[in-house]
């Protein structure tokens, strides 16, 4: 068990080293750069290329390339993410801000989402082939295919028309500070980004619900009389939940990618906007920053689930 | 002894051969899996409309970009207006109005757009893009995934170690991020948002053909080959590749919904091909008036749904028709 931690950490680490890499060169090759684009932005009558090239060396861009990677590399293993060109303030503190929204939108995605995948993947299991099982599957495979974008705009038409709620909230509140504004803020988003993400769960749970309701125990729970709904929750649910942890854990890099779009939608001042629109400033340094926290809690996530499988099913063993 | 070479002699079963044998796996496809049928229909239903729009002349009306609706005459116009009446209503000078935000009726089935733009036409034309884009993904993913797939389950050792590790660092990657990093290194166009998204596959790819490589290679009739002394080359071309064909139908299938999602979400969020019809740009369109005219937003989102519920029906049913070990897989 150890080993197999310290053999997938170091994994991790390369995987990260890799993305790291990859997302430094990626930056480097797109056209332009953070003083250009400023230059080119500003309207400024008179930009010599002596400005710029000033402006680039006071940002460090006129070193070249291989020494600026060496740095960053230096830098990140000292886990020291620089500053962000814009802002001038520390990545890390950038992040601070941001990832509290992100994280709050984050866990009530997951909240929505199993709210909804658990009892539905339950009835349409034991519902199998009958309307109810045909009518929930529907839904959750068009909810799978309908863009989030488009499943919010919905919402927006249809709490605009009849006047449900506000949803231009003032300021950026948290949830723990104006529960119910941030509940109008993150309502839209958070049903939006979870009915995404209900459908794989519900259709892994379905068909792990389908084979163990076949299984001897089972069977042997309902002869020895009991009532049909404690056979499914204590017999059935408990031990087709399991292969649904996997599932768990390659949900959380899918929500990150929606996460993006829903924060630029709803102006939720999170990791995903702040992601999205550092890639157009040519912000080099947020950016990578935030790639490499973005994938280090996709492949922790990943290195969780596997080590929580394994300790609640003994028959798993890791090697 | 005559009797013996006579017992040997046997016919053998017919089995139906060429369009008749696929007409017939056809037939049978859609009885078994009637929600592959169900997607295979909306699929051809969309190719169609795509085919249709872009070969019959005057099939779908102003189908150009640029072309408006000019077709409400203004009932305010001014031969010279004074600048204070620009002011107050800045079509007073034209004698014909841009019908903008027309709510559906029978001349435009689906009301017109923020620029006076027939939306049912454009809703046709979106088809075209996300048709392209989806096969043309999938295509590139499973042609550099069966590449990276065969050599990597092939020899083993350390090249795929190496390819492995190459595949889990793009895996890690959140997808949109690198791909709202590759799509700005060239100019947007539908070419090389179409790489970039291939780029994006390669790891699910990868990962299938892999696994069914390794299968493969471990097969008696590869090391007959092998023993006859086949070059690398002729195993992985004669015995290996014919052998994962099925793997590689489900790989290019499954991806297809997933790659046109992506592009109407890059589109949507503004980076997506310039110069031509895309539904997530129309969904991004429409969000400025969403109030009062929803109808853009409704009718191209709909439109992105039921072709990605097709594909992903169609992708589910071949998967476990062909590969039953992937069901309930991603």
């Amino acid at each position: 068990m150890t080993d197999y931690i310290i053999r997938r950490t170091l994994l991790n680490v390369i995987v990260l080293w890799m993305v790291a890499t990859l997302v430094f060169f990626a930056l480097r090759v797109l056209p332009g750069n953070y003083a250009v684009n400023q230059f080119a932005a500003s309207n400024i009558g008179a930009v010599t290329p002596e400005v710029i090239a000033q402006a680039e060396a006071e940002l460090g861009l006129d070193k070249p390339v291989l020494q600026q990677y060496r740095e960053f590399m230096w830098d990140t293993v000292r886990l020291d993410l620089g500053d962000s060109f814009r802002s001038k303030r520390p990545v890390w503190a950038e992040i601070r801000r941001a990832l509290p929204y992100s994280m709050e939108l984050g866990l009530l995605v997951v909240l929505v989402g199993f709210s909804v995948a658990i009892p539905v993947g339950i009835v349409s299991a034991v519902k199998q082939d009958l309307w109810p099982d045909y009518l929930l599957r529907g839904v959750a495979i068009g909810a799978l295919a309908a863009p989030v974008f488009w499943t919010a705009s919905l919402a927006v038409i249809v709490v605009l028309k009849f006047s449900l709620f506000r949803i231009d909230v003032i300021g950026q509140p948290h949830i723990w500070e104006e529960p119910q504004a941030a509940l109008q803020w993150y309502l839209i988003p958070m049903v939006a980004g979870g009915l995404a993400s209900t459908a794989n769960t519900m259709r892994l749970l379905r068909s792990q619900m389908l084979e163990v309701m076949r299984d001897d125990y089972v069977r042997t729970a309902r002869a020895k009389g009991l009532q049909e709904r404690q056979v499914v929750m204590r017999h059935a649910l408990r031990n087709a939940f399991l292969p649904v942890i996997t599932v768990m854990g390659l949900t959380v890099a899918t929500i990150i990618s929606s996460q993006i779009v829903l924060e630029q939608m709803f102006l939720i001042p999170g990791v995903g906007r702040l992601l999205f629109q550092s890639i157009f400033l040519r912000d080099y340094p947020l950016t990578q920053g935030l790639v490499l926290i973005t994938t280090v809690v996709i492949v922790f996530t990943n290195l969780a689930v596997d080590i929580l499988y394994g300790v609640l099913d003994p028959r798993v063993r890791l090697a | 002894m005559t009797v013996a070479t006579e017992a040997l002699t046997y016919d053998l079963p017919q089995r139906p051969t060429g369009i008749r044998a696929f007409g017939k796996s056809c037939t049978q496809f859609m009885a078994q899996k009637r929600l592959g049928a169900v997607g295979l229909i909306i699929v051809v239903f969309w190719v169609l409309i795509a085919f249709i729009a872009a070969l019959v002349p005057g099939a779908v009306p102003k189908l150009v970009d640029e072309d408006r609706v000019f077709d409400a005459p203004n009932p305010d116009y001014k031969a010279n207006p004074t600048i204070p009446e620009l002011a107050k209503n800045p079509d007073i000078g034209s004698p014909v109005i841009v019908a903008r935000y027309e709510d559906p009726t029978g001349e435009h089935w689906f009301g017109t757009d923020n620029a006076g733009r027939d939306i049912y036409s454009r809703t046709i034309y979106g088809a075209r893009l996300s048709l392209t884009v989806g096969f043309g993904a999938s295509v590139i993913a499973v042609g550099l995934g069966m590449v990276i797939g065969v050599t990597s389950g092939f020899y083993r050792g350390w090249i795929d170690l190496i390819f492995q590790r190459f595949v889990d660092a793009l895996q890690a990657f959140p997808a949109l991020v690198l791909l709202l990093l590759l799509v700005q290194i060239a100019e947007p166009s539908v070419r090389n948002t179409v790489l970039a998204m291939g780029f994006i596959g390669i790891p699910i790819a990868t990962r299938l053909v892999r696994s069914a490589v390794f299968a493969t290679a471990a097969t008696d009739y590869v090391m007959a080959a092998r023993a006859m002394g086949a070059t690398d080359m002729r195993v992985m071309m004669r015995h290996v590749l014919p052998n994962i064909a099925a793997v590689l139908l489900v790989a290019f299938s499954i991806g297809i919904g997933a790659y046109i999602l992506f592009e109407a979400t890059i589109s949507f969020l503004g980076v997506g091909p310039r110069g031509v019809v895309s539904w997530g740009k129309m969904v991004a369109d429409g969000r400025a008036n969403i109030d009062v005219h929803p109808w853009l937003s409704v009718f191209a989102g709909a439109a992105l749904a039921s072709l990605v519920v097709g594909f992903n029906f169609l992708g589910d049913a071949l998967r476990d028709v062909l590969d039953p070990r992937l069901r309930g897989s991603r």
